[in-house]
């Protein structure tokens, strides 16, 4: 724990000694991605995706992400993988408070669904309600410098308005829900990095989860990415193509605070992406594809990803 | 930011004194090394280059005891304590326990077979077991006594060219009981609480009857081509002894 939280504040310390130096007034038009995913899928609010487009800070807007995954029980060596599917249609926002510091929400619909050895079964409903306050610590004010940072950190919360349904969980992907089931704590931070129409952006958020009423506590989930970016405007118009990496790593799910064997891991995604606006109205997608995972004690294999999304500035 | 640290540290404790009586489940799940066990259709290959396709594997398990954390036994009542789990019918592979303790436990403890105390209560006091191993095959005749394990199939090998049958049938010959006892450690402790029923995940794995410490050839038994029937003679020693190696607990669940 203490090692992330070190982990969190380590780019401000860097970037903060940079601070002299002169900077590039942009148009405050970057947003702050925030994945908020738990690894294979529960309450997937993210998937890895980011939270915001690039193109806009404040915005409200609708999301739609699916995530395909393959799962077997691990039990034995000839045990038959069926695919999981996980549907999400999110709507999502970051809506100003006052100088500097803003409110993200989002709120998900799931309809996920898993092959069965006969069938298959879905659970689709409301999931779980994510709300992040955003604080903009530094960003470089001023016009000719060579680079220009933007950084913020925020801290949210993540309701259980989703159902966490012990039956689901069962011995194979214990992401297989709607909803931790839990409150859980979300800290993150992020740096823009600028340079004309290029920009580089760093993510890193940490997922404390707490025990739910089932006395199943999924495991702590640290995300990251970073993201090259380009970004083209043009009176009403902007476009940015953006290409970059995405990882989870998680720790083990605990019941009744026992370890549960086989569900801590990791993946690292590729994503490719792009976004463009006209006026206050912009559109983005992204495609996420896996480079390297070790999920569930390798009882879940990530397919791929993908998103996109409408949104309206504010 | 300084809430969610709070909330960190707010663990909540569910670790409150135990009382009362609880459930138990324990699961036998029979594989074949690291597959899981197919019957008919699957061709097992031991190390002997001998395929097996097993037709059948049922056994008796008895006098299961569960040891807490802080070592003290709980015995479960003798009377009730033999099942015949029988791969050809699910619901018999999980012997449901009742009436257990509170408490952490971190062992098992069980049979194979019928011990001899069991066995000298003569066929009177055997309860509804007798007519159990009845149905379900598991008796010779009561003086022959019960078969403790009945692994049962096809095989062929290098020179066994044709599917030809193999039965292996344990139990006790004469004076010796050939009662194997084995004991393993849970993987996580199995938390019985009045609203939680802990179920063991046993993986019972079928090559270890005749591919174990002892290495049992099929073909060297197959006398007249008439197929490999093992129910006593000294392979049935050698058996009985590779069944202690049969049996693992691959995970607890709690729930």
């Amino acid at each position: 724990m203490k090692k992330f939280l070190l982990l969190l504040w380590l780019p401000i310390a860097v970037l903060a000694s940079e601070k002299d130096s002169l900077s590039i007034n942009y148009k405050q038009r970057f947003a702050n991605m925030l994945d908020d995913c738990d690894a294979c899928g529960c309450s997937a609010t993210g998937g890895s995706m980011g939270f915001v487009s690039l193109l806009n800070t404040n915005f409200v807007g609708v999301r739609y992400i699916y995530q395909r995954y393959s799962s077997t029980d691990g039990l034995y060596a000839n045990s038959p993988w069926y695919t999981e599917q996980f549907n999400s249609v999110q709507i999502w926002g970051r809506i100003p408070i006052f100088k500097n510091a803003q409110v993200s929400v989002l709120l998900p619909y799931h309809n996920n669904s898993r092959e069965t050895e006969t069938a298959s079964h879905t659970i689709s409903g409301v999931g779980d309600l994510t709300v992040i306050g955003l604080y903009r610590v530094y960003q470089t004010t001023t016009d000719s410098t060579f680079l220009a940072h933007t950084i913020q950190l925020g801290a949210g919360v993540k309701a259980p308005t989703g159902k966490y349904d012990e039956t689901n969980n069962g011995s194979i992907n214990p992401g297989f829900q709607l909803g931790t089931g839990s409150f859980d704590y979300l800290l993150l931070a992020e740096h823009i990095l600028r340079r004309r129409q290029f920009g580089f952006q760093t993510m890193l958020n940490y997922i404390i989860k707490t025990e739910n009423d089932q006395h199943y506590r999924f495991g702590n989930q640290f995300n990251y990415s970073v993201t090259l970016f380009w970004l083209r405007e043009k009176d009403d118009f902007s476009f940015s193509p953006q290409l970059g990496v995405a990882g989870e790593v998680s720790e083990s799910n605990r019941q009744y605070d026992q370890v549960v064997a086989k569900t801590s891991g990791s993946v690292l995604f590729g994503k490719i992406g792009i976004e463009a606006g006209i006026k206050r109205f912009s559109a983005g997608a992204q495609f996420l594809l896996p480079i390297s995972q070790d999920l569930t004690g390798g009882r879940v294999d990530a397919k791929y990803r993908f998103g996109v999304n409408l949104n309206y500035s504010l | 930011m300084a809430t969610a640290l709070l909330l960190i540290s707010c663990n909540s404790d569910d670790n409150a004194p135990t009382t009362g009586t609880g459930s138990l489940n324990i699961e036998f799940d029979n594989v074949y090394q690291s597959n899981n066990l197919i019957l008919n259709t699957q061709p097992n290959t031991t190390s002997q280059n001998e395929v097996l396709k097993i037709g059948q594997l049922k056994y008796i398990v008895s006098n299961i005891k569960l040891t807490k954390a802080d070592g003290s036994i709980f015995t479960y009542p003798k009377s009730q304590s033999y099942f015949i789990v029988d791969e050809t019918d699910e619901a018999s592979t999980t012997l449901q326990l009742q009436n257990i303790p509170s408490g952490d436990y971190v062992s098992v403890s069980f049979g194979i077979g019928v011990d001899q105390q069991q066995w000298e209560l003569g066929a009177d006091g055997q309860g509804n077991f007798l007519a159990l191993a009845q149905s379900e095959d598991m008796l010779w005749s009561w003086s022959a006594g019960y078969k403790f394990l009945a692994f049962e199939g096809t095989f062929t090998s290098p020179t066994v060219a044709s599917e030809t049958a193999f039965m292996v049938h344990t139990g006790k010959t004469g004076t010796d009981y050939n009662y194997t006892t084995i004991t393993l450690p849970l993987t996580n402790s199995a938390l019985v609480r009045t609203d939680i029923t802990p179920q063991i995940h046993i993986f019972a794995d079928a090559s270890k009857i005749i591919d174990g410490q002892n290495k049992i050839v099929l073909s060297d038994n197959n006398s007249g081509g008439m197929g490999a029937m093992i129910m006593g003679g000294e392979n049935l020693a050698l058996i009985t002894a590779n069944l202690s190696q049969m049996f693992t607990v691959n995970h607890v669940h709690n729930e």
